[in-house]
C-alpha cells in the first residue's frame, strides 16, 4: 500500500478545448477566493538582448486594455478590498489575486481579458522604464543580489538560467514596446496558463463561470519548454567582486539536479540537512527562506563558532538544472579565505560520512510538518498548487514527498558526493570597500 | 456552515496575576494556532550606556530556554512543526510561538518556558552581539536601513524613546553583559502590563486553566514607567546623506504623530490609506509610480503607539530623479491636510479598508496579529466588529483635519540617502 501523500484540499480540475488547464479547490469556509494564472513563461524564455521581457511584460499586464483601462485593474480589485500581484520567475510567471469570496468574478473577468488582450502601449512601456530601472536599482543595492547574479552569469554560459528575470541594466534600457507585444503575443495564452482558484465558492457554478470566460480565447501560446543545455563545467570558476557593504560576503554554488530529475529528492534532504529548510516543504507554510536553524550543519560549523553571521542554503526548485548555493556573511575580521576553507570542510564532510541517522530523521519530520501545514488558506493553497502544476503532471507534490522520505542516508552521501566537486563548483567572493558608506 | 469572520470576536478571558489573557478562535479549517506573550520591554527602556538591551534580550530568549539548550529547542520546535519568533518595538517585546493545533499544549508550555527561563548563554550572547553588529553597520551603509535610523532622529531629539531604531552603537552592545540581559528581563518580562493572546480553538476556561498552570511563576512586579516623551517641537530638518556606490537613493519625509488611543486614530489611519497606505489606489503611488514613471516604490506609513507615533512617506528612485520626487511627496502630504478628499476617492479607499478584513482571516497567524494589536493597545473586544462602521462614519472634512495633527507637514523632517552627490 502506497504511503499518504501530501494532506491538501480536494481538487476539481479540468481543461478548456482551448488548452487552459483549470484546477479547483473549493474550501468551503474561507472568507476569501484566490485567483492565480500560472504561466510557463519566465526569464528562460528570452535570449540575450531581450532579457528583463517576462518581467516587463508582467508589469505591463497590469497597464490596461481596451476592456480595463489603465489603473482600472488595480481600482477594481483594491477597491473590494483585494490584494493583488504577481511575481517572475526563471521559469514561470504568476498572477495573484484574492478578494473577499463574494468578489470571485472580478479577478476571473480580469484574468480572461489579460491572458491575450493587453494593450502594452509605446507611452506605458516608456513610463515603465524607468520603473523597472529603479526595481533593479534597489536590488543592486545589496552586495547579495550583485553576488547571485554574477554567480548565474559564471555558472551558465549557454542556459538562460544565465541572466536574473530583472534583465540586464543594457536590456531594459533598449526594449521596445513591439519587442514586448511579440514576447506577450508568443507566450502568453491558453496552451501555457494554469488557472487556479481556491476558496469560499460553488464548485459548479465557478467551473461555469470560468468555461463562459475563458472559453472564447483563442488557443495561443508556443511551446516554452527550453531545449538548450548547458554543458558540463570543466573547472572551478570564480569571480572577486568589490563595492559598498558592510561585511564580506561569499557565495559558493555547484551544479545541482531539476526538480524532476530522480536525484531531487536526495538533493532535498541534502538542503534540510546543510541549512535547515527547503522551500518546498517548509514549516511556516510559505515560500520564506533564510530562516536561522541552529540545529544545521552549516550554522553550527560556520555561526556558533563565530566565523560568519549568517550562513544558508538553497537549492530552488526550477524546470532545469541549476545550482546548489551556500551563502555566507562573514563576521567581522573573518578573512574570505578562511570562510572558503569552512565551507569547504563542511561539505566535505557531509560528501565523505553522509548525513547522521538523527540528522536524516530530522530532516523527514520537517518535510512532513511541512507538508502537513502548508494548505492554510485559499492564498497558499491557490500558490502551491500552481507551483507544483508548474513542475509536472498531476501527483506530483506527492510523488516527490513520497520519493523523499523513501530517501536513504546513502543516497543523499551519494547526493552530496556528486553535487560538491570542484569541477562544477562557481564561488563569488565580495569584499566591501572603504566604510560602510563606501567612503 | 461556520462563520468565516468568527476570529474577530475577541475574548478578554482572564488573568493570572497581572498578565492580561486574551483568546481568540482560529480561522475555520485552520489547523494551527499562534500564542504571543507581549510586554512593555522594548528598546526604549534600554539602560543608559547600554543601547540594544532589549532587542538582545527579546532575540536571546528565542535561543534557548529552561533545559533546552539552543540546538535542543530547535530540534523540539522542528518535532512540533512549530516556529517561534520575536518582535521588538520601541514600547514592547513580544515572543510568539506557532504550530499545530494538534500540539497546542505543548506550544503554551515551550512559551512559558521561553518568557520565564531564558538562558542567555554566554556564547549565544556573542553570536548576538555580533549580528547585532552587523545590523548596526547595514544601518550606516544601506540606504534604505540608513534613511529609516535618520529620519526617526530628526523627528525626535536625542534621547525621546523614539529616536532610536534599539540597535544601539558598537561600544554600548560590547557593553552589554549577562547580568544586565538577566537584570532586564527580570524587569520587564513580568506580568504587569502584559499581555497573553492565543488564537487556539479550545475554550476560553481551558486557555485560562492552562495559562495559570504554565505562566504561574511570572512575577506580577510591575515594569518601570515608559520614559517621559519630550514635548520639545520638532524642527523641520533635511539631511542628505551620500552613500557611495549605491544605485538607488532613499528618500524620507516624516514627522511625529499621535497615539493609538487617540480619538482621531481611524479618521488619521485612512488619511494615511489616501496618502500611500493602500497599495496601488494611493496618492503616492499613482504620482510617482504610475503617472510619473519615477520609482518602483513610493508609500506612506503612520506608526501610532501607545503613547506617540510618527508618519513617513518614501520612495525609492534614481539618483538622477529624486530631486522631482521629493517635491511631490510634500505635495501629496499638504494636499491631503488642506483640501478635503473627493467623495468618491474616499469611498473607495475606505470600502478597500474594510474589504481587506477577511484577507486577514486566511490564516491563523494573520488573523492573530490583529488579536495581539487589540489586545496590546487594550482596545474594545469588538474593536475590528466595529471597524466598518467606524471608518463609514466618517466625513471627509474629519480625514483632512486628522492629517493636519496625524501628518503634519510643519516641522517634518526629509532625509535622502544613497548616491546623492
Amino acid at each position: 500500500m502506497p504511503r499518504p501523500g501530501v494532506p491538501r484540499p480536494a481538487t476539481r480540475e479540468f481543461r478548456l478545448p482551448n488548452g487552459l488547464s483549470v484546477v479547483l479547490a473549493p474550501l468551503a469556509s474561507s472568507p476569501t477566493s484566490s485567483v492565480w494564472v500560472w504561466y510557463r513563461v519566465g526569464s528562460k524564455n528570452e535570449v540575450p538582448g531581450i532579457t528583463g521581457a517576462s518581467h516587463w511584460v508582467e508589469h505591463m499586464l497590469f497597464e490596461g486594455s481596451p476592456r480595463f483601462p489603465k489603473g482600472a485593474i488595480d481600482r477594481a480589485v483594491v477597491s473590494v478590498g483585494g490584494e493583488l500581484n504577481a511575481f517572475t520567475s526563471t521559469d514561470f510567471t504568476a498572477y495573484l489575486t484574492t478578494v473577499p469570496r463574494e468578489h470571485l468574478d472580478v479577478p476571473l473577468e480580469i484574468e480572461a481579458d489579460r491572458m491575450t488582450r493587453a494593450s502594452i502601449t509605446e507611452a506605458e512601456v516608456a513610463r515603465e522604464r524607468t520603473v523597472i530601472h529603479s526595481e533593479r536599482e534597489g536590488n543592486e543595492n545589496w552586495p547579495e543580489f550583485r553576488v547571485e547574479e554574477e554567480l548565474f552569469q559564471l555558472a551558465f554560459r549557454i542556459h538562460p538560467y544565465r541572466w536574473d528575470p530583472l534583465g540586464r541594466r543594457e536590456d531594459i534600457e533598449r526594449l521596445t514596446a513591439d519587442e514586448l507585444r511579440q514576447y506577450y503575443h508568443r507566450y502568453y495564452g491558453t496552451r501555457n496558463a494554469v488557472l487556479v482558484v481556491s476558496g469560499g465558492f460553488d464548485p459548479r457554478a465557478t467551473a461555469e463561470e470560468i468555461r463562459r470566460k475563458f472559453s472564447g480565447l483563442p488557443a495561443s501560446g508556443d511551446d516554452p519548454n527550453v531545449t538548450l543545455v548547458e554543458p558540463p563545467a570543466r573547472g572551478e570558476r570564480r569571480a572577486e567582486l568589490t563595492g559598498p557593504g558592510t561585511t564580506p560576503y561569499l557565495e559558493v554554488g555547484w551544479r545541482a539536479p531539476a526538480i524532476r530529475s530522480p536525484e531531487a529528492p536526495a538533493t532535498l534532504l541534502l538542503e534540510l540537512v546543510l541549512g535547515g529548510e527547503t522551500r518546498l516543504f517548509s514549516a511556516s507554510g510559505g515560500w520564506g527562506h533564510g530562516h536561522e536553524h541552529p540545529s544545521s550543519r552549516l550554522y553550527r560549523a560556520l555561526v556558533d563558532p563565530g566565523l560568519a553571521v549568517r550562513a544558508v542554503t538553497e537549492w530552488q526548485p526550477r524546470v532545469h538544472p541549476s545550482l546548489f548555493t551556500i551563502q555566507v556573511q562573514a563576521s567581522r575580521g573573518v578573512s574570505l579565505d578562511r570562510l572558503e576553507v569552512a565551507v569547504d570542510s563542511v561539505v566535505e564532510r557531509l560528501a565523505q560520512r553522509g548525513p547522521t541517522v538523527e540528522e536524516m530523521g530530522e530532516a523527514r519530520v520537517k518535510v512532513r510538518r511541512g507538508a502537513a501545514l502548508a494548505y492554510e488558506g485559499a492564498s497558499r493553497t491557490s500558490f502551491r498548487l500552481g507551483l507544483f502544476s508548474m513542475f509536472g503532471p498531476d501527483g506530483f507534490e506527492d510523488e516527490i514527498f513520497r520519493a523523499i522520505l523513501r530517501t536513504s542516508r546513502e543516497a543523499v552521501r551519494q547526493r552530496a558526493r556528486e553535487i560538491f566537486s570542484t569541477a562544477s563548483r562557481v564561488v563569488v567572493r565580495y569584499q566591501p570597500t572603504g566604510g560602510p558608506s563606501g567612503d | 456552515m461556520t462563520d468565516p469572520r468568527a476570529p474577530l470576536t475577541l475574548e478578554y478571558a482572564d488573568s493570572v496575576g497581572e498578565l492580561r489573557l486574551v483568546r481568540q478562535p482560529p480561522p475555520a479549517g485552520s489547523s494551527t494556532c499562534s500564542i504571543t506573550y507581549v510586554g512593555p520591554a522594548g528598546w526604549a527602556f534600554d539602560p543608559p550606556g547600554r543601547g540594544g538591551t532589549a532587542r538582545l534580550v527579546n532575540q536571546l530568549m528565542t535561543s534557548a530556554a529552561g533545559r533546552l539548550d539552543r540546538v535542543a529547542l530547535a530540534r523540539v520546535l522542528d518535532r512540533l512543526g512549530a516556529t517561534l519568533g520575536h518582535r521588538a518595538a520601541p514600547e514592547s517585546g513580544e515572543i510568539t510561538i506557532w504550530g499545530p493545533t494538534s500540539e497546542w499544549g505543548r506550544l503554551l508550555a515551550l512559551l512559558a518556558d521561553v518568557v520565564l527561563r531564558p538562558r542567555f548563554a554566554s556564547s549565544d550572547l556573542a553570536r548576538a552581539r555580533r549580528q547585532i553588529r552587523e545590523r548596526q553597520l547595514r544601518e550606516i551603509g544601506q540606504p534604505g536601513n540608513r534613511a529609516d535610523r535618520e529620519l526617526l532622529r530628526a523627528i525626535f531629539p536625542s534621547g525621546h524613546p523614539y529616536s532610536e531604531t534599539g540597535f544601539g552603537s558598537p561600544r554600548s552592545v560590547d557593553h552589554v553583559a549577562r547580568s544586565d540581559l538577566v537584570r532586564f528581563h527580570r524587569a520587564h518580562y513580568t506580568g504587569g502590563g502584559a499581555v497573553l493572546v492565543a488564537t487556539t480553538p479550545v475554550s476560553s476556561r481551558e486557555f485560562v486553566r492552562a495559562a495559570r498552570r504554565t505562566f504561574r511563576e511570572l512575577p506580577t512586579t510591575r515594569p518601570p514607567d515608559f520614559p517621559a516623551l519630550s514635548a520639545a517641537p520638532s524642527r523641520p530638518a533635511v539631511r542628505s546623506i551620500p552613500l557611495r556606490g549605491r544605485s538607488q537613493v532613499e528618500i524620507r519625509l516624516g514627522g511625529r504623530s499621535i497615539a493609538r488611543s487617540d480619538p482621531a486614530y481611524p479618521a488619521a489611519y485612512l488619511a494615511n490609506e489616501v496618502l500611500g497606505g493602500r497599495p496601488l489606489l494611493s496618492r503616492l503611488f499613482q504620482r510617482v509610480r504610475e503617472r510619473g514613471g519615477l520609482a518602483y516604490h513610493a508609500s506612506s506609513g503612520l506608526e501610532a503607539m501607545r503613547f506617540g507615533g510618527y508618519w513617513f512617506a518614501q520612495a525609492g528612485t534614481g539618483r538622477e530623479r529624486w530631486r522631482r520626487v521629493v517635491p511631490m511627496l510634500r505635495d501629496e502630504v499638504r494636499r491631503l491636510g488642506s483640501v478635503s478628499i473627493p467623495s468618491a476617492a474616499l469611498a473607495t479607499i475606505r470600502e478597500s479598508a474594510i474589504g481587506e478584513i477577511p484577507l486577514a482571516l486566511e490564516s491563523t497567524a494573520e488573523a492573530h496579529e490583529l488579536a495581539v494589536d487589540v489586545a496590546y493597545h487594550g482596545l474594545p473586544a469588538d474593536y475590528w466588529i466595529q471597524w466598518p462602521d467606524t471608518l463609514r462614519a466618517l466625513r471627509a472634512e474629519e480625514i483632512r483635519d486628522a492629517a493636519r495633527t496625524a501628518l503634519d507637514l510643519r516641522g517634518a523632517a526629509t532625509v535622502v540617502a544613497g548616491p546623492v552627490r
